[in-house]
């Protein structure tokens, strides 16, 4: 059993030979394909179905799942509940009425573990009965009446583990810890983590796919009881939480996908400060990073919250497993993203809770609806305000007001959207949407309201419009005002020609462009302040959407992959970029015009206002193995993320990964089973991407970002 | 990151008193400002016609006249394709400083300013001065030297530098002076001198197969490192053949050496001597 690393050193072996073996089966797909073996239960034979409404339909759909979806209890496992029906792997509720499947289901949230870990399930049910108590013979007695029968479902699923463990031989700490957990406040470490685990696992039976947020603060209070008891030790500890980790594997099932085979949104977020500003980080942070290390399980991307008083210690601990490659470990400059969800307008004591969507926009976990729109920026400036390269500008300016203005136009065909799905304003109430009480109980403000977590329920609703293609877009503009407006080389409709032929015949220009001028990414004030004012602009608009419907629009940047689909589409580019070539990923800089390396990327990353930004701008890192060698490589990484907090950074995820071991991983995939690298806020199984997407990260890893 | 603890910014200070058959940065050889041609981006677009002196023909292939070129970067700023460019650029020590500040985020404890070259030694006052200036900024620093150079300046270098990065290319003298031009014994009076000095010395060597690879030459290196009381370690440095397609642009030939290139293990043997251990 050798646990892939891309620079050769060996993974270190702290964990006990079964849990490794576990961890060895569940990487090997063996039970993401026991789960897609079964795919869904059938509810077309439930009487009455035909006749009732969508919450009754989901209700059914949620009792027959927990009455017949496939236990599964895996050898030597020390957490029980597993979500084991195919179709929710696919993003829907795994349940099928007739032809189709019955409900899409929810992510990009992280739910509220909080409360059910300090509280129960049995407190959410009172909290339940009250509101229902609250709003009896209202139009929100049916939500709060589906909450209920979910929690009897829930009930149902729960008992059947415990049914099925009792008897069975080395699962007595199990059934003991179920016998407590979910429906009692935990009283223990391993109580905690089981009832994390089987209220993700259950959430995720039903189609959904939340993010974890913050365990290792959660697990403290617990973790820290028990060594003083003598209850439990380090060592055990550790197996605790790697089965977490090897159980969050039960969705990887081999094969080529698009975006690789496991990416759920299953994010966790460590270290950082707590309510109060106080430093969450305790020994369950480093044994979170240890499983990490050993394994490389990628499933759960891991982003650590630093900031500038961030222990020494931590910081090299993360960069120690960080180099070891897979692109796991993420970090966040939470003194800047406090610092913008306060500007934004979040109590301090809420700011400093943040976690993400299970990606890495932020939000404030088990409080917030969310959701992103993506936009292609570099498509509407070549379409619509350059009209496909046929509109003539006089001067910078105008042309840049111009863009513009159709940024603006297209964030008010969102608000405009997004108005439609509202049936009267103040206050804001929302159309029907389609049922999804499962994650409404584990989000603040759906129950006490009665209103679902897509129908205004939560605390605070979001929808993110996301600057795409954001390189090229600032390249674009600042090559064509060199060119055109202060060096005058050419006039701006020959240049609109040249750009209509895709640079053919002009190869001279090309090359000027391409290589004289010095573009975002370098630390040139010149073009890095073109990506400033635009990115302070859009912070605006999306300001200018605020308080006209029942949502906030925070911005953020990001493309997650989508510059692939994009690239064949869009014409060419100012800069020097011939139709079809590669486009820039999130933030990051287009690639094969960062020459400087990494530290001049990140210089002039940080010299946005990211605190405008408080969903985030991903930055993406790639290192060579080579630099991060030895000790004075692990020193360097560590005063990389340092440096990132210090310039005031927002969100970077640095990969260590060599291009020449990718493309043997291309070549014989046999032997890269477990290799993973970061694509965006998520991971992937090199070899589980489809060729497209290998070749672009191996591209994006060629292109620089490296020292 | 190759050149001393955590991240650095390098300057490399142009103009070398050694002539290495294996130069990786040939272009820091010369003092002067000197033209860099690149064919292969050449558009053949008559851009460089500009050239005051007639340097450039462009007949069946791009020619230079390099005799006549005085480095004046017309032609440079007149390339399109930047196939022309100028290397070496005169700044004052206050400008080199401000641009080292930029990545001062990124130092922490021990990270900083490493000076290269070329041989900084062969700028002394400037090296003296621009490491004086980081000093005062907080910045750790390192000297990466040949260790050819008049000792007199050492007495006012070693207690501006933090680290040295001190090559010990052969130790063969014989062999030193025909692949490099260096005298050995004067290398090594600089060294004894600078560890008498107090100076922190990282020894780097270069290993270049067929020509010091043999381990009478790693034992010396190793016998060398035990006697300085500042020793802190030592690089092997494996010959990298592609080094020999940089003298191409500066006019020369591709002197590369594909033969030269020593094994893995070969580089791991001459590490574990000097340095008694196994490096990651």
């Amino acid at each position: 059993m050798e646990f892939a690393s891309v620079n050769g050193i060996k993974r270190p072996v702290r964990c006990c030979e079964e849990t490794r073996l576990f961890a060895w089966e569940s990487l090997g797909h063996k039970y993401g394909k026991q789960t897609w073996e079964t795919q869904y239960v059938d509810i077309s034979d439930v009487f009455g179905i035909g006749e009732m409404s969508p919450t009754g339909r989901y209700d059914a759909a949620i009792r027959k799942i927990a009455e017949d979806a496939p236990l599964r209890i895996c050898e030597n496992e020390l957490l029980s509940g597993a979500a084991t029906l195919g179709t929710a792997i696919s993003h829907l509720v795994p349940a099928k009425y007739g032809e189709g499947a019955v409900f899409p289901s929810i992510s990009h949230l992280t739910v509220d573990f909080e409360t059910v870990l300090t509280r129960g399930l049995d407190g959410v049910r009172d909290d339940v009965l009250s509101s229902l108590e609250k709003h009896r013979g209202t139009d929100r007695e049916e939500f709060l009446e589906s909450c209920l029968h979910t929690l009897d479902s829930f009930d149902i699923w729960h008992k059947r583990y415990l049914d099925a463990l009792d008897g069975m031989e080395g699962y007595e700490e199990n059934r003991k810890n179920l016998l407590r957990v979910p429906h009692k406040p935990a009283a223990t470490f391993h109580e905690a983590v089981q009832c994390v685990w089987i209220c993700f696992a259950f959430l995720r039976l039903c189609g959904n796919w939340p993010g974890i947020g913050r365990l290792d603060k959660m697990l403290k209070p617990y973790y820290e009881r028990d060594i003083e008891n003598g209850t439990l030790t380090n060592d055990r500890a550790r197996e605790i939480i790697a089965h977490f980790f090897i159980k969050g594997c039960e969705w990887v099932r081999g094969g080529n996908y698009g975006s690789g085979d496991a990416q759920h949104y299953q994010n966790l977020v460590i270290s950082g400060v707590d309510e109060q500003g106080r430093d969450v980080t305790n020994p369950v942070t480093y044994l979170i990073l240890d499983v990490i290390e050993e394994f490389g399980i990628s499933d759960f991307p891991t982003t650590v919250r630093l900031n500038r008083s961030t222990d020494e210690k931590l910081i090299r601990r993360v960069a120690e497993v960080m180099r070891l490659g897979g692109g796991v470990l993420a970090v966040y400059n939470e003194d800047l993203i406090i610092k913008s969800l306060e500007n934004y307008g979040y109590a301090p004591e809420e700011a400093r809770r943040f976690a993400n969507d299970g990606c890495w926009e932020v939000q404030i976990p088990g409080k917030t609806y969310f959701t992103y729109c993506p936009y292609d920026f570099l498509q509407l400036l070549q379409h619509n305000t350059l009209k496909d390269y046929t509109a003539v500008f006089d001067d910078f300016e105008s042309l840049y007001r111009a863009y513009l203005d159709d940024v603006k136009a297209l964030l008010e065909g969102l608000l405009s959207s997004v108005r439609a799905g509202f049936s009267s304003e103040d206050p804001w109430v929302w159309t029907e949407r389609m049922p999804c009480t499962a994650v409404s109980l584990f989000e603040q403000g759906c129950v006490e309201k009665g209103l679902s977590y897509l129908e205004g329920g939560p605390v605070y609703n979001v929808i993110s419009p996301h600057v795409g293609g954001l390189a090229d877009t600032v390249n674009s503009l600042y090559a064509l005002k060199k060119l055109v407006f202060e060096e005058k080389k050419i006039g701006f409709a020959d240049f609109m020609e040249i750009l209509r032929n895709n640079w053919e015949g002009a190869e001279a220009l090309r090359r000027y462009v391409s290589g004289k001028y010095t573009y975002y990414g370098n630390d040139n004030d010149e073009a890095d302040g073109i990506c400033r004012r635009f990115l302070s602009d859009f912070a605006d608009l999306c300001a200018g959407l605020d308080g006209r419907s029942g949502y906030k629009f925070p911005g953020g940047v990001s493309t997650f992959g989508r510059q692939l689909e994009w690239s064949p589409h869009r014409l060419a580019c100012p800069y020097g970029r011939k139709s079809g070539e590669v486009l820039a990923a999130n933030a990051s800089p287009t690639p094969g015009t960062d020459t400087l390396g990494a530290t001049a990327v990140i210089r002039s990353y940080c010299k946005n206002e990211l605190s405008k930004l408080p969903v985030g701008a991903a930055l993406d890192i790639r290192l060579l193995p080579s630099c991060t060698a030895g000790e004075e490589g692990l020193e360097a990484l560590a005063s990389l993320l340092r440096g990132f907090v210090l310039l005031g950074g927002f969100f970077m995820q640095p990969d260590v990964a060599d291009a020449a071991i990718l493309r043997s991983a291309q070549e014989k995939p046999e032997d890269y089973q477990n290799l993973s690298v970061r694509v965006s806020g998520w991971n992937a199984r090199f070899v589980t991407l489809n060729r497209e997407w290998q070749d672009m990260v191996i591209r994006q890893n060629e292109c620089g970002c490296g020292f | 990151m190759h050149d001393g603890p955590g991240v650095r910014t390098t300057v490399f200070l142009k103009g070398c008193p050694l002539r290495c058959r294996w130069c990786h940065n040939p272009e820091t050889q010369s003092a002067k400002r000197q033209l860099l041609f690149y064919e292969k981006k050449c558009l053949f677009c008559g851009g460089c016609l500009v050239c005051p002196e007639g340097v450039h023909s462009l007949g069946e292939k791009h020619t230079l006249d390099r005799s006549r070129c005085t480095a004046c970067g017309k032609c440079a700023d007149a390339c399109p394709a930047s196939a022309l460019q100028i290397s070496g650029v005169t700044m004052s020590v206050s400008r080199i400083v401000s641009e080292i500040k930029k990545d001062a985020a990124f130092y922490g404890e021990r990270g900083g300013v490493t000076v290269s070259g070329g041989e900084p030694f062969a700028q002394p006052e400037g090296l003296k001065a621009l490491l004086a200036a980081c000093r005062a900024e907080g910045f750790n620093t390192a000297v990466d030297t040949c260790g050819a150079f008049d000792p007199r300046y050492l007495e006012k270098i070693v207690p501006l530098t933090d680290l040295f990065l001190w090559d010990i290319k052969d130790t063969d003298s014989v062999r030193l002076k025909e692949y490099t031009g260096a005298d050995f014994a004067g290398i090594l009076s600089n060294l004894r001198l600078a560890d008498s000095l107090g100076a922190r010395i990282r020894l780097r060597c270069i290993l270049v197969k067929g020509v010091n690879d043999s381990e009478e030459h790693y034992r010396e290196v190793a016998r060398i490192a035990a006697s300085l009381r500042g020793f802190d370690g030592a690089d092997v440095l494996p010959y990298h053949a592609y080094s020999g397609a940089k003298a191409v642009f500066l006019g020369g030939e591709d002197n590369g050496r594909p033969e030269w290139v020593p094994d893995a293990d070969e580089v791991a043997k001459m590490s574990e001597i000097i340095n008694g251990q196994k490096q990651i």
